[in-house]
């Protein structure tokens, strides 16, 4: 058993260089949070890893006009306490708040939670119901990916094995909007989602309902969204019955899957309960 | 006054800074690292172990399979049917095949992969009650219907008692395999110098290991030495012997460097786990709410090998009574061979899985016949004086006191706006007997300094019994506490103890050091008298001194004046009940633990997950040695205690863990825990000092069982209480 090649470039180019150059059998490196625990399972076997933690810049947030700029290695905890971030969304500040906890959250960073592409984490479905998208570097240049495209299944995303993940772009809300995240977690209130829950909402002055983006995640391969039931909302008050309605779409729409936190029965009944609450906060007021 | 005083465990800062020598740490001069080849079938013979190419791995030292074991490699405590490292065949997935020692982990690992096993599988069973039936796979020939052990209770004509009885329930109470999860993993290191061996393990009864492993090594036990430094948590699994015997066997094979395993979290699902139990209580009770009769059937699920379960089967028998007046008492308690993993000890040790049964029966009784499940319990509790199942008489038993205790501290407080469901009040009350047979031995020494010195192999794993101990020499030898140290256990340096569990440490070797310090101080008395011109009988100790009305004369000088260089007394305490293994009747318990809780749970009715708002806990301590750890002992009982109630079970798929890591088999988190623990601990005029470290831990799940169908009015039976069972039963209940 050869000892895995530990590489550290100090800026983007050479990361993306050495990725090249050892394709499939390097894995990157970011927080560490995700692929430590991968490599002490031996559920990976990379040959490299490439670390990225001498490129300096990459965990910055900026308010731009078109939304908010987060850099790829930010770190989960210092996004949750954000002042920035608190007033540009505060779902999202909550989002990052209830990941993991607070040992995880010091560590991981938000490009790490979002390329390791596990099912069962937080920020994928609030950041799709964000309409988030994301920009990655490869060798030929960058490349903008929407949020909703960047997911293929388990641990799997349209990442090239030479390109890296560098900013994730929130466009901004309206001040008439409002979101919510919830996260259900069935066993350790620590553990990892059962199923997770983002909702964005945009009013009218006449307080019926512009616009519904609802994102459901851990329940499901890949953050879902059914257009067809957010639309059901467009023009309407959100009334209790036509939450009742859409939570009872978002149901009967997906298919869950089961692991240790739930069987597909169960979380098909959470996430009937927690699109309704979630579409109930976002209505209410609150975040 | 040391005694009864809060002063902090003696190790606390070492612990919380890491500064502490844990085994983990441990580093021996050219010491090699071991790594374990694992089953990856649950029953299989091994028709063939190829290590060729391992051994020529760079680093690699040499490795250990079951052709280096002599013609009988077999070993158990109670039942010699385990293999030092597999033999012939394998009977659960990550039963140990072959251990490596190398100059490293790495290259131990390597050769792990290059290890070629085949293997001729064998069909596998892995729940107990289908291992019982005809035609299940045998594990072991000896055993051909599995049962290892089957302990029995026999007390009152049971159909005589039946037919009195108005009303009879019968009802299955199921608890799942478990983990104990000890932050520090097994952990031990062996070396051999000729025919001596030296064993360095995180262990809880390094007494006990020393007596297996000269017989399996055919070696008198005084060529063993078993060192065991202060361990990292324990929670009974490690009350029995487990990764010692290939360890040494592997360091039998290393021409004498020492060789340290330090086992991976997945390994410790695999190492021990707790029993798995189905207990079907069948209980008589007659209108004016009194019992008429009660038969008990227990399977546990023992895993590949008896290793513990013997004696825990055995013990669970008067564990699953209950601490009622019941007329007629019939208990069968079977411990069972599967192909899981060997079962052992799970902090309450089976208390745990029986005091689910019994108090959750109580609220079904309670309920169905009117009665209020507080009320209900108060009457039937036992009281001193009265008789058990076992013909025995009890004495200094406080269940209604602790009852009462548990459910007056819950009524002290005025709801509070936190309560956003739901709410329920549930109790549960708990009888455990501690170890019938068992001996504490300590020998202390008082130096030239003035300091002494306590020898003792009970082991300190965060439970903070040397703490304990020192505060009981101080009491007792009137000395201050900064003038104890504390050695041990080390089997060639401090005396016989037989375990540090069934929470028997305060009590057994806290009476071993009253006994040495009393030798100790008739000693100092005597030798004091004449120099202080004053009778013995008319001077006492007190900081350190020996007082006189008018004068007085340190230890130090006392010795020193005498040409003493030092003073050594030690002390024994020991106890020796039984019963009898056919009818159970006799003295089962040198003294009965006792502990009560009291839970306020709010259940969510959409989700079905449950939250405790409060809950008291009340344990009978005789005697508080420290109230602050007395709390801590009680609230971490109480913690410990909600992750098998609420989230903690292995799961198998084909007897291969499939959550084997603390990501997904989870433990109670801070968050989880109750808003408020309210601690109690009851002292008797007897002042009789009692352990304390379980008693609050089995009243958990069934009080909030009883909680919960209190706010809800479903009964769950089968732990964990997960959100999603109570949802089903909800939903049961309302469409039913």
């Amino acid at each position: 058993m050869n000892p895995i090649k530990f590489l550290e470039p100090t800026d983007l180019p050479e990361a993306i260089a050495l990725l090249s150059q050892h394709a499939d059998d390097a894995k990157l490196l970011a927080g560490g949070t995700s692929v430590v625990l991968m490599l002490q399972q031996r559920l990976i076997a990379p040959s490299v890893l490439i670390s990225l933690g001498r490129i300096p810049s990459y965990d910055y947030m900026r308010l731009e006009e078109d939304g908010l700029h987060i850099g790829a290695l930010s770190r989960i905890r210092d996004l949750e306490r954000s002042e920035m971030i608190r007033k540009f969304s505060p779902a999202l500040a909550h989002t990052f708040h209830v990941v993991a906890n607070v040992r995880v959250r010091n560590q991981a960073t938000l490009g790490g939670n979002l390329s390791a592409a596990d099912y069962a984490a937080d920020p994928p479905a609030m950041l799709t119901a964000l309409d988030a998208h994301l920009r990655v570097q490869g060798p030929a240049g960058m490349r903008e990916i929407p949020l909703r495209d960047f997911f293929l299944g388990f641990y799997v995303t349209v990442l090239e094995p030479e390109e890296i993940l560098t900013e994730v772009i929130i466009p901004s809300l309206p001040s008439s909007a409002r979101a919510a995240y919830h996260k259900y977690t069935s066993i350790s209130a620590e553990g990892r989602p059962c199923v997770a829950v983002g909702a964005v909402a945009d009013f009218q002055p006449d307080g019926t309902c512009a616009d519904l983006r609802v994102a459901i995640g851990a329940a499901v391969e890949t953050p879902q969204r059914l257009k067809a039931v957010e639309a059901m909302a467009t023009g309407q008050v959100l009334s209790d019955e036509l939450i009742a309605a859409i939570a009872e779409a978002y149901a009967k729409g997906l298919d869950p899957l089961a692991d240790v936190r739930g069987t597909a029965w169960y979380r098909r009944e959470m996430i009937r309960v927690f699109v309704k609450r979630a579409l109930q906060e976002v209505r209410d007021g609150a975040r | 006054m040391a005694l009864g005083e809060s002063v902090p465990m003696l190790d606390s800062v070492a612990r919380v800074t890491g500064a502490i020598e844990y085994m983990v740490n441990l580093r021996l001069p050219n010491m090699l690292v071991g790594k374990v080849l694992r089953s990856q079938s649950p029953h299989a013979k091994l028709l063939n172990i190829n290590a060729t190419n391992a051994i020529n791995v760079p680093g690699v030292v040499a490795i250990l399979t079951g052709a280096d074991l002599g013609p009988n490699p077999f070993y158990g405590a109670m039942i010699k049917d385990q293999a030092v490292i597999a033999v012939d065949r394998v009977r659960y997935v990550g039963e140990p095949i072959a251990a490596i020692a190398a100059e490293s982990l790495d290259a131990a690992e390597e050769a792990a992969l290059l290890i070629d096993v085949e293997y001729e599988d064998l069909p596998p069973v892995f729940d107990a009650q289908e291992a019982i039936q005809a035609g299940a796979p045998a594990l072991h020939d000896e055993f051909p219907n599995n049962i290892f052990k089957h302990g029995k209770l026999r007390h009152g004509d049971m159909q005589a008692a039946f037919a009195e009885a108005d009303e009879i329930f019968e009802d299955t109470f199921t608890s799942p395999v478990a983990q104990q999860a000890a932050l520090e993993p097994h952990v031990a290191a062996a070396q051999w110098e000729g025919e001596r061996l030296t064993v360095w393990t995180a262990a809880q009864a390094p007494f006990m290991i020393r007596k297996v492993l000269s017989e399996i090594f055919e070696i008198p036990p005084e060529s063993v030495r078993v060192i065991v430094p202060p361990v990292g948590g324990a929670y009974g699994g490690k009350g029995h012997i487990r990764i010692e015997p290939f360890v040494a066997a592997m360091a039998r094979k290393t021409n004498g460097r020492p060789v340290k395993f330090t086992l991976a979290r997945a390994e410790e699902f695999v190492t021990v786990i707790k029993h798995a139990a189905s207990i079907t209580l069948k209980t008589g009770i007659k209108r004016d709410g009194t019992f008429t009769a009660r038969q008990v059937t227990m399977y546990w699920n023992g895993g590949a090998y008896a290793d513990a379960s013997p004696g825990l089967v055995t013990a669970g028998v008067v564990r699953s009574v209950g601490p009622y007046r019941i007329p007629a008492v019939h208990v069968d308690s079977y411990g069972i061979y599967t192909n899981l993993p060997p079962a052992g000890a799970f902090r309450g040790a089976m208390s745990s899985q029986t005091t689910w049964a019994y108090e959750s029966q109580m609220d079904i009784i309670a309920r169905k016949i009117g009665w209020d499940p507080l009320e209900f319990r108060l009457k039937n509790l036992l009281r001193s004086g009265e008789h058990f199942a076992t013909g025995e008489e009890l004495h200094d038993v406080h269940f209604v006191e602790c009852l009462a205790a548990a459910a007056k501290a819950l009524k002290l407080k005025e709801p509070e706006a936190r309560r956003k469901w739901k709410t329920g009040t549930g109790y549960g009350v708990m009888m455990k007997s501690t170890v019938a047979v068992s001996r504490s031995q300590v020998r202390l020494k008082l130096a030239e300094d003035g300091t002494v010195t306590l020898y003792t192999s009970t082991v300190e794993m965060g439970q903070g019994a040397h703490t304990t101990m020192a505060q009981i020499t101080a009491e007792t030898l009137g000395l201050p506490l900064k003038a104890i140290k504390i050695v041990g256990p080390d089997t060639a340096v401090t005396p016989f103890d037989t375990t540090t569990s069934a929470s028997r440490s305060t009590s057994m070797m806290g009476n071993a050091v009253i006994a040495a310090c009393g030798s100790m101080k008739k000693r100092l008395l005597e030798l004091s008298a004449p120099l202080l011109e004053t009778p013995p009988e008319e001077l006492r100790t007190e900081n350190g001194s020996i007082v006189a009305d008018e004068s007085s004369m340190s230890f130090e000088d006392v010795l020193k004046r005498n040409h003493i260089q030092e003073l050594e007394e030690t002390g024994e305490y020991s106890t020796s009940v039984g019963v009898d293994p056919e009818t159970g009747q006799g003295v089962s318990t040198p003294h009965w633990h006792q502990g009560a809780g009291a839970a306020e749970v709010q259940v969510d009715p959409e989700t079905g997950r449950v939250s405790i708002l409060r809950y008291s806990a009340v344990s009978f301590a005789g005697r508080v040695v420290n109230p602050r750890l007395a709390q801590l002992q009680n609230d971490g009982n109480v913690i410990f205690g909600l992750g098998p109630t609420l989230m903690e079970e292995i799961i198998y798929d084909g007897g291969q863990a499939t959550n084997p890591n603390l990501a997904d088999y989870a433990i109670p988190s801070i968050r989880d825990i109750p808003v408020e623990i309210i601690s109690t601990c009851i002292e008797s005029g007897e002042g009789e000092m009692h352990g304390i470290g379980e008693m609050t831990l089995p009243p958990v799940a069934p009080a909030v069982a009883n909680a919960i169908e209190d706010a809800i009015g479903v009964r769950i039976k089968d732990l964990p209480i997960t959100p999603e069972k109570v949802l089903r039963a909800l939903k049961e209940k309302n469409s039913g």
